[in-house]
């Protein structure tokens, strides 16, 4: 073949380690097509997030000041601070809920539940995940807002938001928990654990890195939806100073003030604004969990070998 | 079958035992007594029950579902099958070594006080017995001024020891180990070899192996499984020289396995 005949060619000038031919060409040619065309791919999924990025911040930017985040919204005008503390106390609640049932779910179907109610469990999590978020709002309406009758309140809407996050991080934390390898379970329980304790001790420090970034998937999700709360917390112009008045969120602010009949002007604005706050705070909290689980996931280094 | 230096009493006494997975037999019928400090081996080709076997030791077997034992283990004359018995107790008195390494992704120091946390030890108490423990493994000239390092960073055989170490913390009297060196390296090996001579003054210990010259060279008695039965049981030397059972001579000259 021509390698054979090319190699007495080569000799001397290092040409036989340099220049591939035939059949081997045409592979490193294919690798580097492979390549580009998956950076092309890559590009065309970066390219709505950063014009998404753009649009809103050129939209936001030129209209805010510090009162944005300091006042009250008046008529058409004033800022966001009643939403952004709506949006907090909501959040917060509807986080600490959705983190209790979900975590608490998730150490039941690894650990206690006999197989065939784990997967139930699992098929039930996944249901709850794949419920549309208005179906949600309207259950929260019915169920709390009227039957339960504690009308548009930062509760019912940080309980209905805390359902609709709770999915999420059982499933992460049930993954996390399934995936310690087998032999610290088994160290564990030889030394005389019982199962609440392998978990508390070994098992949860090894899958707390994993639960902390599906905790924060649940909350940049929560922290998006208008739909759970549109119908539960209602709106509030003011900041609230209980969590049985009406709330307002940056994402109703959103929702209401974008494409409303009576957008003009500032209420467009608003709406901007919101959006922008919105994403500075994921963006803030995923870099704060990003630092926090790889605090946590520097302890398992060597684990996995 | 009465070995030397041995307690004569049996520490552990293994009556009629077989498990059953749902469609098959995994172990058929075996008696065996260990006898007080001393080291058993047992060895047996792949497959034929002798980590079933072991597991059935210290009711880390309930860990595995599906599975059915029949027959009696005695711990010190209480069947620890019976029903009053609680498994957490049976494992905090016979110990275990699994064949990897399974340090927590804890602190050294942290590792050895495991089982004494869970037993609410005092401080004090802890910081003693996780230095006596150490030493007892050989790792406290290594490893002891850098109790805070994270134990993951250890070598393999250094975990090894680490996990014997651990389960000596809780002051076990018997001892399982389920082919503990076949993940090391040669040198790593017989250093946790080597513990097994210091072992047996204080521990009913008892191997699992592949390694017949490992059996050879720790255990005094010696036990043969093959397919879920227990073929030849006695001392080691007679086992090994002067095999009662043809599939023993067959299986220690390597005609099979």
């Amino acid at each position: 073949m021509t390698t054979a005949a090319a190699a007495p060619a080569g000799i001397g000038d290092g040409g036989e380690l340099r220049r591939a031919s035939g059949r081997l060409r045409r592979r490193l040619l294919f690798d580097r097509a492979i390549g580009w065309i998956l950076l092309a791919a890559f590009a065309v999924v970066l390219f709505p997030l950063f014009d998404m990025l753009y649009w809103v911040s050129a939209n936001a930017l030129p209209t805010m000041s510090w009162g944005t985040l300091t006042e009250n919204q008046v008529g058409t005008g004033g800022g966001l601070y009643p939403m952004i503390q709506g949006t907090f106390v909501i959040v917060g609640l509807a986080t600490a809920l959705a983190v209790g049932l979900g975590v608490a779910a998730g150490f039941y179907t690894s650990e206690y539940a006999p197989p065939s109610v784990a997967r139930l469990a699992r098929i039930a999590g996944n249901l709850l995940a794949g419920v549309p978020a208005i179906v949600l709002g309207y259950f929260g309406y019915f169920l709390l807002v009227i039957y339960a009758g504690w009308g548009f309140s930062a509760l019912a809407g940080a309980i209905t938001l805390g359902i609709f996050m709770t999915p999420y991080v059982y499933r992460t934390t049930d993954v996390a928990l399934s995936s310690v390898p087998k032999g610290q379970r088994e160290a564990a329980l030889a030394l005389g654990a019982r199962p609440h304790q392998y978990l508390g001790r070994v098992a949860f420090r090894i899958a707390l890195p994993t639960v902390l970034t599906g905790v924060f998937f649940a909350m940049a999700l929560g922290l998006g939806e208008a739909a759970p709360l549109y119908y539960t917390a209602g709106f509030n112009s003011y900041p609230i100073s209980n969590l049985t008045s009406p709330t307002g969120t940056l994402s109703v602010v959103i929702y209401q003030f974008y494409d409303n009949p009576a957008s003009f002007g500032h209420f467009l604005a608003l709406a901007f604004q919101a959006a922008f706050l919105s994403i500075v705070i994921v963006l803030g909290l995923n870099v704060a969990v990003q630092l926090l689980s790889d605090r946590y996931r520097r302890r398992l280094r060597g684990l996995y070998q | 079958m009465n070995a030397r230096a041995a307690d004569s009493a049996p520490v552990l006494s293994v009556e009629h035992l077989s498990v059953f997975a749902p469609t098959r037999r995994i172990l058929s019928d075996i008696s065996i007594d260990f006898p007080g400090r001393d080291v058993t081996g047992i060895i047996g080709p792949s497959g034929c029950g002798k980590t079933t076997f072991i597991r059935t030791l210290n009711r880390m077997i309930d860990t595995t579902p599906g599975l059915r034992v029949e027959g009696a283990v005695r711990y010190r004359g209480q069947d620890i099958y019976d029903r009053a018995v609680n498994p957490v107790l049976v494992r905090q008195r016979i110990g275990m070594v699994f064949q990897r390494p399974t340090v927590f992704p804890m602190s050294i120091y942290e590792n050895v006080a495991f089982g004494l946390r869970l037993l609410r030890t005092e401080e004090e108490t802890v910081e003693e017995v996780v230095r006596r423990s150490l030493t007892r493994a050989g790792l406290w000239g290594e490893i002891g001024s850098r109790l805070d390092q994270p134990a993951l960073e250890l070598s393999g055989g250094q975990q090894q020891r680490l996990c014997i170490a651990r389960a000596l913390a809780i002051e076990p009297r018997v001892l399982l180990f389920d082919e503990p060196t076949s993940s090391l390296d040669p040198i790593a090996a017989q250093k946790v070899e080597e513990l097994f001579a210091e072992l047996r003054r204080d521990y009913t210990v008892i191997i699992v192996t592949h390694n017949l010259q490992q059996a050879a060279r720790v255990a005094s008695r010696t036990a043969f499984l093959y397919q879920g039965q227990l073929v030849e049981f006695g001392p080691t030397e007679e086992l090994f020289e002067r095999p009662k059972e043809r599939l023993t001579q067959e299986y220690i000259t390597g005609r099979f396995g």
